[in-house]
């Protein structure tokens, strides 16, 4: 059975949510990087990166969350998450790191300055760098959802579940996406997924406790 | 139908030819001149987007970023040999793509930047310290990663090789020393220096220097 270690809070947030999607049956261990617990010698056995989330399934040991949802879909979500065609499935691969190398250093930086930092403690200087290197990734967004529901087709699948959780941190941190309406309605039925819905259901709770 | 790549030898499509040399599959190289934003065409734009380079068209297959090319190329024509054939080796393949798109490439790309296309007494030290102290870290990864077996994932030369040197050519292109992770170093120069690699970065150093010269005198003339 998958073990997904990370608590929902963090980038293993983007796992849960591939997992429930998946619905399958999995064991969640919500470690918390911040008390240290990714910096033991336990953990360092399965991801030697020291960072959440990993994943183990039977003798499969991986790191970094798109590649474990890429794991996820293709073992799990044949005909679903994942296109039954060569074309889909290299699709699905290229929107995964358009999503790391795009999308993630502009959202993340944002993401920092908002939730990290108090209001007057915020960088207006980063949040315009940003916003600058926001708009061609999103330029690219819009002209492929011009002609189409979901980023390779007419159906959701992993590429879009790995964008949509990147592109959250925009939606997160009310970032304006009215110049792009195409995206701003992929990203909200996105968003609206019942399992996105039970991935923050987990992080609510998670966070309560 | 023959593959085509899109992007020139002093782009990241130098990748997709290194996988392609690899495997021994024909191809067309079409070079985009970025100077004269011929990335920027209408036709270009209708078949990406953002107007970047590298773009592939095999049949009716067509995709951008070049760590996901090389995906796509391992899995159709390298089974076996550059893709594994397991589960857990796939697995692996795909996640140090991920992180050298994602980790590795933020840490060592802006170094080259600093390094290749600025004069020394305009280089930012501070980012550069900024950028060795993320390196760090990543180097460690891979210096576990290769005491543990010869190649990333397992003894074997795979994909997930290539992409990781593919990238960290930037780090050899910048003079950054990585003598202190010789399990590195000694990856680094079997992966980098195999035949099919040598025979891009051989046709590629003549072009690059040729752009080098252009780009400076086009950013002189920039003001």
């Amino acid at each position: 059975m998958i073990t997904l270690l990370g608590k929902a809070a963090s980038r293993a947030g983007r796992c849960l949510w591939a997992l429930e999607e998946a619905g399958i049956e999995y064991e969640h261990k919500p470690v918390d990087y911040a008390k240290g617990e990714a910096k033991t010698d336990s953990f360092r056995a399965i991801n030697p990166n020291a960072k959440i989330p990993a994943l183990t399934d039977g003798n499969v040991a991986m790191f970094e969350s798109l590649a474990i949802n890429l794991y996820i879909a293709q073992n799990y979500g044949k005909g679903s998450l994942w296109p039954d065609d060569a074309a889909g499935n290299s699709a699905c691969q290229q929107w995964t790191l358009f999503a790391a190398t795009e999308l993630e250093p502009p959202s993340a930086a944002r993401l920092v300055e908002f939730i990290f930092k108090t209001e007057e403690n915020r960088s207006q200087e980063a949040l315009d760098a940003a916003a600058e290197k926001t708009k061609a990734p999103l330029d690219a967004l819009e002209a492929t959802l011009r002609d189409r529901d979901y980023l390779t087709g007419d159906y959701f699948n992993v590429a879009d579940l790995n964008v949509a959780c990147v592109a959250e941190y925009l939606v997160r941190t009310k970032f304006a996406l009215s110049s792009w309406p195409k995206v701003n309605d992929w990203i909200t039925r996105c968003l609206a997924r019942p399992a996105f819905a039970v991935m923050l259901d987990i992080k609510a709770t998670e966070m309560a406790a | 139908m023959t593959i085509k790549i899109y992007g020139s030898l002093v782009s990241r499509a130098t990748r997709n030819l290194w996988m392609l040399e690899e495997l021994g599959v024909d191809y067309e190289r079409i070079d985009l001149d970025w100077i004269k934003q011929e990335n920027r065409s209408p036709d270009y734009l209708k078949i990406n987007p953002a107007g970047q380079v590298p773009t592939l068209i095999d049949g009716d297959v067509t995709l951008s970023e070049s760590l996901g090319i090389n995906l796509y190329l391992a899995q159709k024509f390298g089974g076996g040999v550059l893709w594994p054939d397991d589960d857990a080796g796939q697995a692996r393949c795909i996640q140090w793509s991920v992180w050298a798109a994602g980790e590795l490439e933020p840490a060592v790309y802006p170094r080259v930047y600093e390094f290749v296309f600025k004069k020394a007494k305009d280089r930012d030290d501070a980012l550069i310290v900024k950028l060795a102290e993320r390196t760090l870290p990543l180097l460690d990864l891979m210096e576990g990663a290769l005491s543990a077996s010869a190649y990333l994932v397992g003894d074997a030369f795979s994909v997930a090789d290539l992409n990781v040197a593919g990238v960290m050519e930037y780090l050899d292109r910048s003079d950054f020393d990585i003598a202190q992770w010789p399990k590195t170093v000694a990856w680094y120069e079997t992966t980098y220096g195999r035949a099919a690699n040598q025979k891009v970065q051989g046709e590629r150093a003549p072009v690059a220097e040729a752009m080098l010269k252009r780009i400076v005198e086009h950013s002189r003339s920039e003001g």
